[in-house]
């Protein structure tokens, strides 16, 4: 089965409805090139398994 | 070694002048603020100079009020650091709205401390948010190597006033690059310490997770130096250090003997451009490196670094992005609008996937003290270029700079950049990767590449 492509366009006017932001239009169409860019860039990290048992590290001790 | 009123000095010189009796430290200032004078209109690093303050500290000093190891050492910082009764512009317009600053950043104040003088604040990428130098309110930070180049950011104006030499030593931060990659891009050498290091006390934030405060000069003395005197556990930061002070300076002379010296293999390995790779190759020769280590899952802690940074940063800027959206550089308010409508899921693996990522990578330093990685995919680009290829592949400037920066600071390992001149071309430099809290391991390396004549700050 195709991999369902994302509605990005979709995903910024309701999130931002959600949250609160009012995106001018003269504002917008960059606003989807960059959710679209973050799409890419995170694949990587969406495709890692994690085990349960893996938490977190909020409070960061190097 | 350079005349201590030169543009050439370093602060180590300046601060051996001034202390011999050899200087005034009036007379330092005077030509350092000459020198501001003449070249900003070109350069364009600094948005604040604080001229009666660098001078009435200077007679001070010439008054015999304060000592210390780097005594009339002209510095500046990025302005995202607290500077009393400045507003702290942290590169943005709607920052000047509001209060100024009662008090120095803690930094500011361990600096000074040692002796140094602030002259002023520096030009950044808004909020930090960048890795260009360039900047819509302020113009970009030009790099003085070629002044139609970008000088890397988001510390600007850190590596352009230092490359420029208008002042020897300068602070920035580094939440994913900021500090390496101007160093890189300009020529410089540069630190970003362990995370929690150095106290961040008094300097505007950009993501809490990451951010890293650190300094950029024309040596790796300098570095140590600086860093020295910065060091220091500080209850304003809660995640400051409380590890006792561990001076590096003492440990220069030492050299390479005894380090275990790597190349990061894999992914530092491919994705930018020869000269990057050059560069590394340059200097694993010059210290004897022929071993290959791969940073396990590479990739994914860089985009688990700009998912964290992207959250956190639009978490922050929430309110103004809702109250205050034109007064934005339109370079980050799209970027941080988008941040704003990312999956919380996608932070909290990010967040869980780097405590995996932290413990496979820490590993690596049961065999090797040191790592050799790109600081940059390339030279310094054009100012106002969006877009660049990287290995055939074109991929837009602001996200990519930072492409072998992220994946080391997501984990908060100190890192200096050992920068390499090549006659004809623009510098570039090579990161040296240590584990926790070993700042000295790679200050001992870029110090010895620096006395063999590979690692080197541009002519002045």
């Amino acid at each position: 089965m195709a991999e369902e492509k994302p509605d990005i366009v979709r995903l910024v006017e309701e999130g931002a409805k959600a949250i609160g932001l009012a995106i001018a239009p003269e504002y917008r169409a960059n606003v989807i090139l960059n959710v679209e860019r973050s799409l890419i860039i995170a694949r990587p990290l969406l495709e890692v398994e994690l085990e349960d048992e893996l938490v977190s590290a909020p409070v960061f001790r190097p | 070694m350079s005349e201590p009123l030169s543009k050439a000095a370093t602060a180590t010189e300046i601060a051996g002048a001034v202390m011999s009796g050899k200087v005034k430290a009036s007379a330092v200032i005077d030509a350092t603020l000459k020198r501001i004078g003449a070249l900003e209109p070109a350069v364009n690093a600094f948005t604040d100079v604080v001229t009666e303050r660098a001078k009435k500290r200077a007679a001070e000093i010439d008054a015999g009020l304060h000592r210390g190891p780097l005594l009339g050492v002209p510095f500046a910082v990025k302005n995202l650091f607290d500077i009393e009764g400045l507003p702290t512009r942290a590169g943005s317009k709607i920052n000047v709205d509001g209060p100024k600053a009662v008090r120095d950043g803690a930094l500011v104040r361990m600096l000074e401390a040692a002796g140094a003088i602030l002259v002023g604040g520096l030009n950044m990428g808004e909020y930090a948010y960048d890795f260009t130098g360039e900047n819509a309110h302020y113009g970009p930070s030009r790099n003085p190597r070629d002044l139609t180049r970008m000088t890397g950011g988001s510390s600007g104006g850190s590596g352009a006033a230092v490359a420029a030499g208008e002042v020897p030593l300068s602070l920035g931060s580094d939440t994913n690059g900021s500090i390496r990659v101007p160093s890189s891009l300009c020529g410089l050498f540069g630190l970003k310490p362990t995370y929690g290091r150095l106290s961040r006390a008094g300097s505007f934030p950009f993501v809490d997770a990451f951010d890293h405060l650190g300094p950029i000069a024309r040596s790796a003395r300098d570095l140590a130096l600086s860093f020295d005197a910065m060091q220091g556990w500080d209850s304003d930061d809660p995640v400051c250090t409380d590890r006792p002070v561990d001076p590096t300076l003492p440990r220069l002379v030492e050299g390479v003997n005894g380090l275990r010296i790597a190349i990061a293999g894999d992914y530092f390995a491919r994705g930018g451009e020869p000269e990057a790779f050059e560069a590394v190759a340059t200097v694993a020769k010059a210290l004897g490196a022929t071993k290959t280590v791969v940073l396990p899952q590479a990739a994914a802690a860089r985009s688990a670094a700009y998912i964290i940074t992207a959250i956190e940063g639009a978490q922050l800027h929430l309110p103004r992005l809702r109250t205050r959206p034109q007064d934005f550089d339109p370079d980050t308010r799209e970027r941080f609008m988008a941040g704003a409508l990312l999956p919380g899921a996608w932070y909290v693996k990010a967040q869980r996937f780097r405590h995996q990522y932290r413990a496979n990578v820490l590993k690596l330093f049961d065999e090797v003290d040191v790592i050799l990685a790109p600081a940059t995919p390339c030279t310094a680009p054009r100012l106002g270029q969006t877009m660049m290829k990287l290995s055939g592949v074109e991929l837009p400037v602001r996200a990519n700079l930072g492409l072998f920066t992220q994946p080391i600071s997501f984990i908060g390992l100190p890192v200096a950049v050992a920068p390499l001149q090549k006659p004809g071309s623009l510098p570039i430099g090579v990161q040296l990767i240590a584990k926790p809290y070993n700042e000295q391991a790679a200050l001992r390396v870029a110090a010895h590449l620096e006395k063999q004549g590979i690692a080197a700050a541009p002519p002045a």
